[in-house]
């Protein structure tokens, strides 16, 4: 076990590192929330943190609070702004935040090192450091998607109409994601930056987006277990597989639109479906509802019918 | 005036590649993020085969055109049918053809880069030669002359032909209402498959004339392409073709302006900052319509 540690802990601390940048963008998507703030967010954590631990002297951990909450600040200046967006729109407006994060860095002078970036930011961190951090984000989304809460975020993702008709302060949800999603994204740029010891503007850029959002395909979209599944899916394939490695670009593409096709679900929803299938078939009388509620034949990947609240499409995607 | 010609040019790209966009986006509601991805393959797959065989420019755009065409007809047919098929309603279809286009895109994109080594290219075997006018003290190309007259026919004649011919009335009414359309005798899979073709053809056109233009081309041209059309798109207002001419325009204009002001590595804020301004100010753009959805 341990000798399989150290062999891998590099790819660990990468699977850790993607699971926190991936989760930054897995909490809005799953509020319905197009928002890629996540990733703008990454750099401004990245940046501010490298820039107070290189320029300004601070300690490793002040450097990554520092990092964590200016990003969580200014996503949620940013939230205030777009809020009122949904869609598309949503998505382009925060991809284009993500961008002008890259931009305003190249252009930084000496302040942030122009376009080749920021060196000698090598912090102490240990993966043990990431892994409790990374903890204490899952406790907080598993919380918020157990009970009562967890209902709520899925009644504003699946229905915002209704859910205001409930009494949910739907805005107020909203903006609060883009408060959480900068935090996330913040930390995941902070702590990733002072582990690597460098930034680039050239990091920020649409493809992190789409690393981040492969992730999330890949896995689900609808709780943290996916990102989970998807970080771990993506950072360790190309050392199962080696010809994966050499063509990992074209392989993820590939994977991205199948996933989109016929999986919107990811992993995790295709795991959940085929429980509900088994349990449904072991049930020896099945409620008479279900009958009824069966999908029409033109949804030929309408959900399953489920017991539960939580639709097994796993929702946004 | 030299400035400005330049900038006309400039535009006339900008205008070619997001025209496509635009009519596919306002029309059969699909924004295809494979679009930059499919601008940079047909110009790659031209430069290609040019390697092999010298040839003209008309049968070098003449193949950018069709690749680019076929590749969007596929991407529709493979990977945007399915996916309205599948969706359960008009918010998930959108994320998912976004996501499946991100996808899509991938996979073009990393074939150029592997084989061009992520170096530029262009058309270096092609006949074809630029030659500069002088006319009343301008300098001006063969080619741009070439860029500014498709660029500006092509979106004229599109936007007439959306306008007035049959197919474009179609065409319209699918963006309006898709399943009245249908009831009405538009067939929607055909006319979609037909739009991104179109879209696609106009994409190879614009990739192999920027090549023509300026002389060669990096992998990474499509992705930024693709976020200023948003912008241009965003900026003109969804659904109007004369928008998306004024938009290509407007941002030609403006990055030529940062340029003349010597502020080179602000370019691209330019279009990410018009996207932020115009969604946060006036949404549907200068010539949109506010868009009404019953949920």
């Amino acid at each position: 076990m341990i000798d399989w540690y150290t062999a891998n802990s590099v790819v660990i601390q990468a699977t850790m590192t993607t699971l926190l940048l991936a989760l930054s963008i897995q909490l809005p998507l799953r509020m319905g929330v197009f928002s890629f703030a996540g990733v703008g967010c990454f750099g401004i954590g990245g940046y501010t943190a490298a820039i107070a631990f290189t320029k300004f002297g601070m300690g490793t951990w002040t450097a990554v609070a520092f990092g964590t909450v200016l990003a969580g600040v200014l996503c949620y200046l940013l939230g205030l702004l777009v809020h009122k967006l949904t869609g598309l729109y949503l998505g382009m407006a925060t991809i284009a935040f993500a961008l002008i994060v890259s931009v305003v860095a190249t252009n930084g002078g000496s302040l942030t090192g122009g376009a080749s970036g920021l060196f000698g930011a090598l912090g102490g961190i240990t993966n043990l450091h990431v892994f409790l951090l990374l903890a204490v984000v899952i406790i907080g989304l598993a919380i918020s998607e157990a009970g009562r809460f967890g209902r709520k975020i899925d009644t504003v993702r699946e229905d915002p109409e209704l859910a205001v008709a409930l009494g949910i302060n739907v805005t107020r949800y909203r903006k609060l994601t883009f408060l959480a999603s900068g935090l996330i994204g913040g930390l995941a740029g902070a702590v990733t930056t002072l582990l690597r010891s460098t930034i680039t503007p050239a990091e920020v850029n649409f493809h992190l987006v789409v690393v981040a959002l492969t992730v999330i395909i890949i896995g689900g979209s609808s709780s943290w277990l996916g990102a989970f599944i998807g970080a771990v899916f993506i950072t360790w394939l190309p050392t199962v597989l080696s010809f994966v490695a050499e063509w990992e670009p074209i392989i993820y593409g590939f994977v991205v639109a199948l996933a989109a096709i016929f999986l919107p679900g990811g992993i995790l929803g295709l795991v959940k479906d085929l429980r509900h299938r088994r349990g449904a078939r072991r049930g020896s009388t099945p409620p008479p509802e279900e009958g009824a509620a069966a999908p029409p034949d033109d949804e030929p990947h309408a959900p399953e019918p489920s017991r539960t609240p939580v639709p097994s499409q796993g929702g946004a995607l | 005036m030299q400035e400005l010609l330049n900038t006309l040019t400039l535009g006339s790209i900008y205008l070619l590649f997001a025209l496509g966009m635009a009519l596919a986006w306002s029309t059969i509601g699909i924004l295809n993020f494979a679009h930059g991805a499919i601008f940079v393959f047909s110009a790659f797959s031209a430069h290609f085969i040019s390697d092999f065989v010298p040839l003209s420019m008309p049968a070098i755009i003449l193949i950018s055109v069709l690749v680019g065409a076929t590749l969007s007809a596929l991407t529709q047919w493979l990977a945007f049918e399915p996916i309205l098929k599948r969706s359960k309603n008009h918010r998930s279809a959108e994320l998912r053809i976004l996501i499946g286009g991100i996808g899509v895109a991938a996979i073009p994109i990393a074939l150029v880069d592997w084989a061009t080594a992520s170096a530029p290219f262009g058309f270096a075997n092609s006949s074809y030669s630029t030659q500069v006018y002088e006319i009343m003290g301008l300098r001006i190309t063969n080619t741009s002359l070439i860029v500014i007259i498709a660029g500006v026919g092509i979106a004229v004649g599109l936007t007439l032909w959306l306008r007035r011919s049959r197919q474009g009335l179609g065409l319209r009414a699918i963006g309006v209402d898709s399943e009245t359309a249908s009831l009405m005798g538009v067939n929607r899979t055909v006319m979609a498959i037909g739009t991104m073709a179109i879209a696609g053809g106009l994409a190879g056109l614009a990739g192999a004339l920027q090549v023509f233009q300026l002389q060669a081309m990096g992998v990474e041209t499509g992705d930024q392409l693709l976020i200023k059309a948003f912008a241009m798109i965003v900026l003109g207002g969804l659904g109007s073709m004369a928008g998306v001419i004024l938009g290509a325009f407007v941002l030609a204009g403006a990055e030529s302006l940062i340029f003349a002001a010597n502020m080179g590595t602000w370019v691209d804020a330019v279009s990410f900052g018009l996207i932020f301004l115009v969604l946060l100010v006036r949404p549907q753009g200068i010539f949109g319509r506010q868009e009404v959805r019953r949920t």
